[in-house]
């Protein structure tokens, strides 16, 4: 039997925190809680989390901004957004940061405990690096270290998200084969987070910036009409 | 390491827009410009014209340049009140656009901030209630329910407060004396926050009354206290109330012991003006601050990090 999943509750609001945590509990979860960045740094330099559970207006600061330091600092640790900030802007905002899901207040706690299973499950699976993925993977002009989720360009190193991560092991597990956009939003997305393949379509384009020698005219990652995307540059140290 | 997530241009459309409102403002003023310097030109020419051909019939040549100095003298005159007259229209059309604008921005930020000020209590109690339904019974579940109904409640109240008072509500000012007032609605404004709560009023018996709405003095000292239970990030959170006379004043001293915040004095009370990453929805002190003045009061706010929050209420001591 597999060790209960630790939990970073990051929630400034003391009855959604505590019944959140009593119900996190009773799920089977080892549950921390933060009240403030100021805590929520101070648990996370004690301990490491499997997923870290974010309000983002919080009265020292930004969920946003820990977000980011999280995601350079603890990269396997999944980020779900939990916060009253609904609207479409915040909710892109989250993502584009790093985090895995996004959930706005108020919520149904079942579907909170589906999405948090939904997230620690891909961070599991992206955690298990295969052989040939391992050590540093030339994509492109990209320098890749899948288990540090981490993209040296030029360079200059950059942390990958975890659906960036996702996205592009794919493409180099399947090099040279194309990958139909619907086994892309598989393996990055679950489906209750709705995305379409106009959302695939965009992170192809962020990672083109990373792995292209030019953008304008990509080579690495190709586009495979009515199919997907093909990667062709790929090579291990 | 460079973390390679950025904010994606979320601002781009409105930027997008204030350059294109700019460059159409530019175009509108280099147009009346235009048409001014040309219709200036056309007439003169015409007035050059009309003036030589006067020459030429033998009129007096002095007389016609007397007469064409005056045309030219009104010419200018005329062009340039013709410029200040679309100046002045210019702005004015550039006045009301701002000013709906502002209108529209304040309305949009008031349903934000309500909608999520009334977000985070729904969720306490959607969650309260799903554990309830299936099968938990435990009192503290129960004691969350009841303060965030409060919350609601104490939401609801002060947009319809709100409401009221912009839209001219009246008050009902009567002669009020402060101490016993206080002494008497002291425990039911600190009811709803318990132990997270410790209010206490060192208030004179002898201080003069003061002329006030009872419901607005409610209103005031519950958004003051409310402030403080939310943003103080201590617990419990003390709140002291003093009070002196000064002149024909009445000033009502509240203070707590909160960790403050570096948010500027003058910010603290405007409409939608939140702290730094505060969570409220920036009405409650914008309502202590109208309300003071619609009884011919002020309201003057401060706090700073480490000096907790400080408010000073002045009230018109009744004649």
């Amino acid at each position: 039997m597999s060790a209960p999943a630790r939990l970073l509750l990051l929630e400034d609001e003391r009855n959604v925190a505590e019944t959140l945590i009593e119900r996190l509990r009773a799920a089977g979860f080892v549950v921390t809680r933060a009240d403030s960045l100021a805590s929520a740094r101070r648990a996370i330099a004690e301990g490491s989390f499997a997923l870290a559970i974010l309000d983002v207006g919080l009265p020292d600061g930004s969920g946003f901004d820990l977000a980011r330091q999280l995601r350079a600092r603890a990269p396997t640790t999944a980020i779900l957004f939990l916060t009253a900030h609904a609207d479409a802007e915040d909710r892109i905002r989250g993502l584009e940061i790093g985090a895995d899901d996004y959930v706005a207040k108020p919520f149904h706690f079942r579907e909170l405990l589906l999405r948090i299973q939904n997230c620690l499950k891909r961070a599991q699976d992206l955690a298990q690096v295969p052989g040939e993925m391992r050590g540093l993977v030339h994509i492109g002009r990209a320098r890749v270290d899948f288990e540090r989720f981490i993209a040296t360009v030029d360079g200059e190193t950059q942390s990958l998200t975890h659906k960036e991560c996702a996205v592009l092991r794919l493409l180099a597990e399947r090099a040279g084969k194309a990958v139909s956009r619907d086994e892309i939003l598989d393996r990055a997305w679950s489906a209750d987070e709705f995305p379409t393949s106009r959302t695939v379509d965009n992170f192809i384009v962020r990672l083109r910036k990373l792995v292209e020698f030019d953008a304008s005219d990509p080579r690495v990652i190709r586009s495979i009409r009515g199919v997907g995307y093909l990667l062709t540059e790929i090579h291990r140290d | 390491m460079k973390d390679n997530a950025g904010k994606g241009g979320l601002s781009r459309a409105p930027m997008r827009r204030a350059r294109w409102l700019a460059a159409a403002a530019a175009l509108w003023l280099s147009l009346q410009l235009v048409l001014v310097v040309w219709w200036a030109t056309v007439i003169e020419r015409q007035a050059a014209q009309i003036a030589a051909l006067e020459a030429l019939q033998g009129g007096n040549v002095g007389q016609a340049a007397a007469q064409w100095s005056r045309t030219r003298l009104m010419l200018i005159g005329e062009s340039a009140t013709s410029l200040a007259l679309l100046a002045v229209v210019s702005l004015l059309l550039a006045w009301l656009y701002w000013r709906e604008h502002r209108r529209a921005r304040a309305m949009q930020a008031f349903f934000a901030s309500v909608t999520h000020e009334l977000r985070t209590p729904l969720t306490s109690i959607r969650l309260q209630a799903e554990a309830i339904a299936e099968g938990e019974q435990r009192a503290e579940l129960a004691t969350r329910l009841l303060e965030d109904s409060h919350r609601l409640e104490s939401q609801i109240d002060k947009t319809l407060e709100l409401a009221r008072i912009e839209g001219g509500g009246p008050l009902r000012e009567q002669s009020i004396p402060l101490q016993a007032w206080i002494s008497h609605s002291l425990d039911g404004i600190a009811q709803a926050h318990g132990a997270a709560l410790d209010l206490r009023a060192h208030l004179d018996p002898g201080l003069p009354p003061i002329q006030a709405d009872a419901g607005a003095l409610q209103m005031i000292l519950r958004n003051l206290v409310e402030n403080s239970v939310r943003h103080a990030r201590v617990n419990p959170v003390d709140v002291r109330l003093t009070a002196a006379a000064r002149g024909a004043q009445l000033v009502l001293e509240y203070q707590d012991n909160g960790q403050g915040v570096d948010a500027g004095a003058r910010r603290l009370g405007r409409l939608f003006g939140r702290g730094p990453n505060s969570s409220g929805a920036g009405v409650g002190l914008y309502l202590v601050r109208r309300l003071m003045q619609r009884m011919g009061g002020r309201a003057k706010f401060n706090t700073a990090p480490g000096e907790g929050f400080r408010a000073e209420l002045w009230f018109p001591v009744s004649t």
